[in-house]
């Protein structure tokens, strides 16, 4: 009898999930057909990093200060660069990432001075070989000449408005007779916000030495 | 079979002279074995004598290199050492470094954890839910869980970025903000969590009359067995031991939050199963009431360190993984790289305790007891 009884409730949970799963099969799908039907992209998603392109200067801002390099937990990004000729600012001449390597925990990103780097987007990345070292100055090197010399007039104008404001700080304290306080408070003054970022690169690389 | 089952003879398994008596080797590569654990059985017929589960396939060496790396760099190997629970062990790691150098975290940050930590934990128990089946040979139910799996996933991915190796966690805080978009989905997946999948799950399987034939009296992990190996988690919840990190030492702010810790007492596969789908209930419930209470605010601190040297010392911190008690042990000597990163895994004591309660069990219940503990492999090797 009581294996008749657990027969009977075995067949009735089974007719249970049967009817479950029946009503399922009725169901919109779930599956996306995926090479066909591509889901969007998620707003957060986290590619190979990039150098972001500012519209001011239509140019990166690396000022090759290394501390992204040092912080890689992965250690796949190369950097070098340094002092160009012609301008204050520091740049980068080589910058390359090794994909194949990069956890993409994004420390770089955290760390970077000038906040030049990104995430990008790419997604479906295949090869045929491991080489997966990324040039991430390549779209930017035809344009590092024009960079250079509309930096040097961007500084040479920084330079020159910092000498107006000084003389003019000058001028006023003079009048005022406070004249060392004032004259003081003009020379704190950043010539703008490249210097600004050159400092900061510095810090940041005495600091991780 | 083999008649070599171990370089180190383990004296209970050598071979005693009786003829019927031969090995299995289960794994590494065995499809209902997870990840790549090997275990030795030594049999009679279908009767286990003895079982040896024999590890380290997946070693991937996160301790050590945790000692020549600094602090901040040891974050992407956190999600990696468990990637099922990926979120909860990188904020683990993120709230023991906190504790140490006292870094106060953002108010709303704290609760981001929280309802990305317990949104993980769902996605663990329905990971397990669905393989867990699976190996019993139910398929039907793996694809249902996927698809509640698939959709935490997505939650997840619209704020850190990424699937599993979360890496979403900054010793302060966390790396984006959430938005009313992420709050408005995480409301509509706990809705239909609550009302429509986990009363399906438990009319599918947990009342199935077969299924539960199948693991009643199961695979039991007495109270003493799971003392003795330190086993934690669902498993020793499932003895009848309510202990439970999130209660019995409250970290981050899981005191303001109401859940039960839900027990059982007959500490076989059966009640493993019913736990773990309570769990997934308490977790929705505390989801909630972080959404409920989230408050606005910075997501970091405003100006988090550049570098981070503890004090010289060693430190303890754990939290309650998907698995179970997880604890991060630090060794400092003051500079910025650690002089030892232990991690003690909850899976390895749990697994540590299989030739306890496999023995005298039959071949055929290996799957479902193995199954039901819930080991993470890389996360035993590490
Ligand atoms: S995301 Fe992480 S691993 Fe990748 S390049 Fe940046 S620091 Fe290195
Ligand atoms: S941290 Fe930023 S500025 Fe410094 S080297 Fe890297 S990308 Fe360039």
């Amino acid at each position: 009898m009581r294996y008749v009884r657990r027969v009977l409730g075995g067949l009735i949970s089974l007719f249970v999930g049967l009817s479950i799963t029946l009503r399922e099969l009725f169901k919109k799908p779930v599956t996306l057909q995926y090479p066909h039907e591509k889901p969007s992209l998620s707003p957060a998603y986290r590619s190979a990093i990039k150098l972001i392109r500012f519209d001011e200067t239509n140019s990166h801002d690396c000022v090759a200060c290394l501390a992204c390099q040092k912080i890689c937990p992965s250690f796949c990004i190369d950097i070098e660069g340094g002092k160009v000729e012609g301008i204050k600012k520091k740049r980068a001449t080589k910058f390359t990432m090794d994909f194949a390597l990069c956890s993409l925990c994004g420390l770089c990103i955290d760390v970077c001075p000038t906040v030049t780097l990104e995430y990008s987007k790419l997604y479906d990345e295949a090869g045929y070989n491991r080489d997966w070292n990324m040039d991430l100055l390549e779209e930017f090197t035809d344009y590092e000449e024009q960079f250079i010399t509309e930096q040097r007039e961007r500084e040479e104008k920084a330079a020159a408005e910092k000498k107006a404001k000084a003389a003019a700080a000058k001028a006023k304290a003079g009048k005022n007779e406070k004249a060392g306080k004032n004259e003081k408070a003009g020379k704190n003054e950043k010539a703008g916000k490249n210097e600004k970022a050159d400092k900061v690169g510095g810090q940041a690389e005495e600091g991780e030495a | 079979m083999s008649t070599e089952p171990n370089p180190e003879p383990n004296p209970a398994m050598a071979p005693d002279g009786d003829p019927e008596v031969y090995y299995l080797n289960m794994g590494p590569q065995h499809p209902s074995m997870h990840g790549v654990l090997r275990l030795v059985l030594k049999m009679r017929g279908e009767e286990i004598l003895e079982a040896e589960p024999v590890i380290g396939y997946a070693h991937r060496a996160h301790e050590k290199m945790a000692e020549n790396r600094n602090y901040l760099m040891f974050l992407p190997n956190t999600s990696r050492v468990d990637y099922l629970s990926g979120m909860i062990y990188n904020i683990a790691y993120c709230q023991a470094i906190e504790k140490i150098m006292d870094i106060e975290v953002p108010e709303r940050a704290e609760y981001i954890r929280i309802i990305a930590c317990e949104l993980n934990r769902i996605s663990s128990h329905l990971l397990w839910f669905g393989t867990f089946l699976l190996d019993l040979g139910g398929i039907t139910p793996f694809l249902y869980c996927f698809d509640d799996r698939e959709e935490i996933l997505d939650i997840l991915d619209s704020v850190t970025g990424s699937r599993l190796t979360y890496s979403y966690g900054r010793f302060g805080g966390v790396t984006m903000d959430v938005d009313s978009a992420f709050v408005a989905r995480t409301r509509a997946f706990l809705a239909r969590m609550r009302d429509e999948r986990l009363p399906k799950y438990r009319r599918l399987v947990g009342d199935n009359v077969i299924f539960r034939e199948r693991c009643e009296g199961v695979g039991v992990i007495t109270r003493d067995v799971a003392f003795r190996y330190g086993v934690t988690g669902p498993c020793l919840r499932s003895t009848g031991v309510a202990y439970d990190v999130r209660r019995a030492e409250p970290y981050s702010i899981y005191d303001r939050f109401e859940f039960k810790i839900p027990t059982r007492v007959e500490g076989d596969t059966m009640a493993r199963f019913d736990l773990r789908i309570e769990e997934m209930e308490e977790s929705c419930k505390i989801v909630e009431q972080a959404v409920d209470g989230l408050p606005e605010g910075p997501i970091m601190p405003a100006k988090p360190k550049k570098r981070y040297r503890p004090p010289a010392g060693e430190y303890y911190f754990a939290v309650e993984s998907a698995r179970g008690h997880f604890g991060t042990y630090i060794i400092s000597d003051g500079t910025d790289v650690p002089v030892k990163l232990k991690l003690r895994t909850p899976s390895f004591s749990n697994l540590s305790s299989m030739p306890d309660v496999l023995r005298n069990t039959m071949v055929a219940d290996t799957i479902a007891i193995v199954g039901s503990i819930d080991v993470v492999m890389p996360e035993i090797d590490r």
